[in-house]
C-alpha cells in the first residue's frame, strides 16, 4: 500500500503542478514510512517541503497554501500527532468553506498513518477518525487496500474539501495486489464495498479492522456460516444504503472497529440501524471494537478486535 | 536573515514614531507622500471611527449582538492598509480590524451586512460580528481562535514564494495571540521558508483583561523575532505615519525576497474588549484618559493642520459625507432581510451530502 501512496502521489504531482506535499521526512527520506519516497529528488524542495516539526504548521500552512491555489498534500507522521494541529483542522480547515459563504474554500489532503498492530504504544497506534468525522466540513476516508488507496487518494487530491486520508499503517507491507495505474483511475467517496457475499451475518468494517474482519470471515466459512463483509472505505461521507441493504437481505449484524468503542463510528452505523431497520433486524447490532482505555502497548493484540473476539461476536449475533 | 532596512533599526529601545505630540514632523528622511495620499489616510481614520461608533450604537439598539470595537486602534490599521497593495497583497486579519478592513476597501455595506446578519453579509450570516471576509479583496475570512490564522497566512506566503506571484501577505492579531503555541509554529516555519509575510502586532497591553506583563516577560513584542530569525520592529501605532513607514520597509522586504518581518504597533482599545466586557474591572480610568489624549485622530489631523491641508470645514465636510454614505449603507443592509433558515446546510462542502440533505429537509418539513 505504501507504494502505491508513493506512486499516486507521483502521478498527481506529474500531472497538476499545483499538488505540493509536505510534513515531517518527507523530502530526502521520503517519509518515515516512505511514503513520499522519491518525490524529493524528481519535484525538488519548492514542491517536497520538510517542514518544521509542527502538526499546527503543517495543517495551518496547508491551509493557506490551499486558499492561495495549491493543492497541497500534507502528512502527518503519525495520526497521534494530530493534536497540536487539531485547532487549525477544527477551527480554521473545516470551517472556512461555510464561514466564508464558498468565497475560500480548502482543497487540501492530510494523510496520517493510523490504528495499532505495530507495538507502538498509545502514541503510535490510536484511531482518532471519529473525532474528524464528528467535525463538520471535514471528509474522512480509510482504505484497506492498495487499489481502494489509490482510487481514493486520487480523488482526495482532486477533491474541493479538505479530506482526511487516514492508513492503516499495520497494513502498509501487509497486502501485494496489482493496482491499476491508469492515471484517471479514481473511487468516489461515500461508496463502501463488498469483500464477501453470504448470506448469514453482515460484518462491517473499515481500515486496519478490515484484516481481521477478513480472516474471521474465513474462519465462519470454514463452519459453514456465510458472511457478507462490507468495507466501508469511506466514513465521511459514508455508504448508509450499502449497509441498510444488505442488513435488510440478512438481519443479523456485527460492525468491527479498532477504535474505542464508546461514541466511535460504530455506534454511528449501530444508532442508523436502530431508527431505519430495527423491524428488519433478527438480533440486535452489536458492536466488537477497540476498548474504553488509552491503547495498551503490552496487550496490543487483545485490544485490537481479533478474529476471536469478532467469531464471538458473531456467535452471539446468531444465536439471538 | 535579520539585515537592517533603510530606515529604520530593528529592535529599537523605543518606538519608532514620525509624528510628535504637537503635530510636529520627527523622521528623520524626507516625506515622499503627496497630499492626496496623507488625506486619504485620514479619511480612513475617520471612517474607521465612525463605523465604530456606528456599530456600537446598533448594538445598544438591538440590532445586532456583538462590537469588538477598534477604537485606538486606526493608526497602525491604517498604516498597515496603506503600505499594501489594495487587491493584490493578502490580508489575514483578526476581529479587531474594522479601520483596516475598511482601508483596504471592504465597502461599508458589507461590513454593515455581516454585523446585522442580513442577506446583505456575503458571508451569508455564518459568524458573529467583527468576523468579515472577502475573496474579492484578498480578505482571509477572521475565525475568532486567536492566532488560528497566523499560520495559514504564512502557507499562503510560502505559496507566494513558490509561484512567484510577487504578493506578500500581512496578519495581524492582538498581543495576547503571541502567547498562542501557533503563533510560535507559523512564525517558526516563516523564518525557515524566508516567506514574503509581514506579522503585525496590535499591542494594546491587554488581552480581555489580562495585562501585558503577565501575557509575557519579553521586554517587547518585536523582540520575540529576533528567534525566528527576522527583523522586530515597533513602531508608534497612535501615530499613522510611523506605523505606514515601517509597515512599507516590511512589505518592501518581503516583496523583495528578503523573507519575514514582525512589526509591533504600540496602541491602545479605547473600548472594551467587546460589548460584553466591562473594563472598568481591569483598567484605571485615568490611564484611558491619558490614552485618549493621544489619539491617533487627532494627532494626524494636527499634523495635516500644520501644513494647511486641513481645517474645520474639511473636517465637518468629511465627517457628513461619511456619515451620509454609512447611513445608507445601514439601511441597505438592513432592507436586504434576514438570512433563510435553509442556507444553514449550504456551504458545508462543495456539493451537499446526502446526510445534510436528509436533515434540512427535517427541519424544514
Amino acid at each position: 500500500m505504501v507504494q502505491t501512496i508513493a506512486r499516486t502521489l507521483d502521478q498527481e504531482m506529474g500531472l497538476d503542478e499545483r499538488v505540493v506535499v509536505m510534513g515531517q521526512d518527507v523530502g530526502k527520506r521520503g517519509g518515515v514510512f516512505l511514503a513520499t519516497e522519491k518525490l524529493f529528488d524528481k519535484y525538488g524542495p519548492d514542491r517536497v517541503i520538510d517542514a518544521p516539526l509542527s502538526e499546527a504548521a503543517i495543517i495551518g500552512s496547508a491551509l493557506g497554501m490551499a486558499v492561495h491555489g495549491l493543492r497541497p498534500v500534507a502528512e502527518i507522521q503519525f495520526s497521534d500527532y494530530v493534536f497540536p494541529g487539531f485547532d487549525q483542522l477544527v477551527s480554521q480547515v473545516a470551517k472556512l468553506r461555510y464561514r466564508s459563504a464558498g468565497q475560500f474554500t480548502a482543497p487540501l489532503v492530510i494523510r496520517m498513518p493510523s490504528g495499532g498492530g505495530v507495538k507502538g504504544g498509545h502514541h503510535h497506534s490510536q484511531s482518532p477518525e471519529t473525532h474528524f468525522v464528528h467535525t463538520a466540513g471535514l471528509k474522512v476516508v480509510y482504505p484497506s487496500t492498495p487499489t481502494d488507496a489509490r482510487g481514493l487518494l486520487r480523488t482526495a487530491i482532486r477533491d474541493a474539501d479538505p479530506v482526511v486520508f487516514m492508513e492503516p499503517k499495520r497494513l502498509y507491507r501487509a497486502v501485494k495486489e496489482d493496482v491499476p495505474d491508469d492515471p484517471e483511475f479514481a473511487l468516489p467517496f461515500g461508496r463502501a464495498v463488498v469483500r464477501r457475499e453470504g448470506d448469514d451475518v453482515v460484518l462491517v468494517s473499515y481500515g486496519g479492522s478490515m484484516a481481521e474482519t477478513l480472516k474471521a470471515a474465513d474462519a465462519l466459512a470454514e463452519q459453514g456460516v456465510s458472511a457478507h463483509v462490507i468495507d466501508l472505505r469511506s466514513l465521511m461521507p459514508w455508504d448508509k444504503e450499502t449497509v441498510l441493504d444488505a442488513v435488510a437481505r440478512v438481519g443479523r449484524v456485527v460492525l468491527v472497529s479498532e477504535a474505542p468503542r464508546t461514541a466511535g463510528f460504530m455506534s454511528e452505523v449501530g444508532a442508523t440501524l436502530a431508527e431505519e431497520a430495527l423491524d428488519l433486524l433478527l438480533a440486535p447490532p452489536l458492536r466488537v471494537t477497540g476498548f474504553d482505555t488509552p491503547y495498551p502497548y503490552a496487550q496490543d493484540r487483545e485490544y485490537l478486535p481479533g478474529p476471536n473476539r469478532i467469531l464471538k461476536g458473531v456467535k452471539r449475533v446468531l444465536d439471538y | 536573515m535579520i539585515r537592517d532596512s533603510q530606515l529604520f533599526q530593528p529592535f529599537s529601545d523605543e518606538p519608532i514614531s514620525l509624528i510628535g505630540e504637537s503635530g510636529e514632523w520627527k523622521g528623520t528622511f524626507d516625506l515622499d507622500l503627496g497630499p492626496d495620499a496623507l488625506l486619504g489616510m485620514y479619511h480612513d481614520l475617520v471612517a474607521g471611527r465612525m463605523m465604530d461608533e456606528r456599530l456600537s450604537r446598533l448594538q445598544r439598539q438591538g440590532k445586532l449582538s456583538f462590537v469588538a470595537p477598534s477604537a485606538g486602534h486606526e493608526g497602525a490599521q491604517v498604516g498597515v492598509a496603506h503600505a499594501l497593495r489594495r487587491g493584490r497583497d493578502w490580508l489575514f486579519p483578526y476581529y479587531r480590524d474594522t479601520t483596516l478592513l475598511l482601508a483596504f476597501g471592504l465597502p461599508y455595506l458589507e461590513m454593515l451586512g455581516q454585523a446585522m446578519a442580513t442577506r446583505a453579509d456575503t458571508n451569508r450570516g455564518r459568524q458573529m460580528p467583527s468576523h468579515n471576509g472577502s475573496k474579492a479583496l484578498n480578505i482571509f475570512t477572521i475565525a475568532s481562535p486567536i492566532a488560528s490564522h497566523v499560520a495559514p497566512a504564512v502557507g499562503a506566503a510560502i505559496s507566494m514564494k513558490i509561484r512567484d506571484s510577487g504578493q506578500v501577505a500581512a496578519t495581524s492579531f492582538g498581543e495576547g495571540a503571541t502567547s498562542e503555541g501557533d503563533f510560535h509554529a507559523a512564525l517558526n516555519f516563516a523564518g525557515a521558508q524566508g516567506a514574503p509575510i509581514v506579522f503585525v502586532c496590535e499591542n494594546n497591553r491587554y488581552a480581555i483583561s489580562v495585562e501585558y506583563n503577565k501575557q509575557t516577560g519579553a521586554e517587547s513584542i518585536a523582540a520575540k523575532a529576533h528567534a525566528y530569525g527576522m527583523p522586530g520592529y515597533t513602531a508608534d501605532g497612535m501615530d499613522v505615519l510611523a506605523s505606514y513607514y515601517v509597515m512599507r520597509e516590511a512589505v518592501e522586504r518581503a516583496r523583495s525576497g528578503l523573507g519575514p518581518t514582525l512589526v509591533e504597533t504600540l496602541v491602545y482599545r479605547y473600548g472594551a474588549h467587546s460589548s460584553a466586557d466591562d473594563d472598568s474591572r481591569y483598567r484605571p480610568r485615568e490611564e484611558v484618559e491619558a490614552w485618549k489624549r493621544r489619539d491617533p485622530l487627532v494627532r494626524f489631523r494636527t499634523f495635516l493642520e500644520r501644513r494647511d491641508l486641513w481645517d474645520d470645514d474639511a473636517e465637518a465636510e468629511l465627517r457628513s459625507e461619511i456619515d451620509e454614505a454609512m447611513k445608507a449603507a445601514t439601511a441597505e443592509a438592513e432592507a436586504a432581510g434576514p438570512i433563510p433558515v435553509a442556507w444553514m446546510f449550504d456551504d458545508v462542502f462543495a456539493e451537499p451530502l446526502p446526510h445534510l440533505e436528509e436533515q434540512r429537509h427535517d427541519l424544514l418539513d
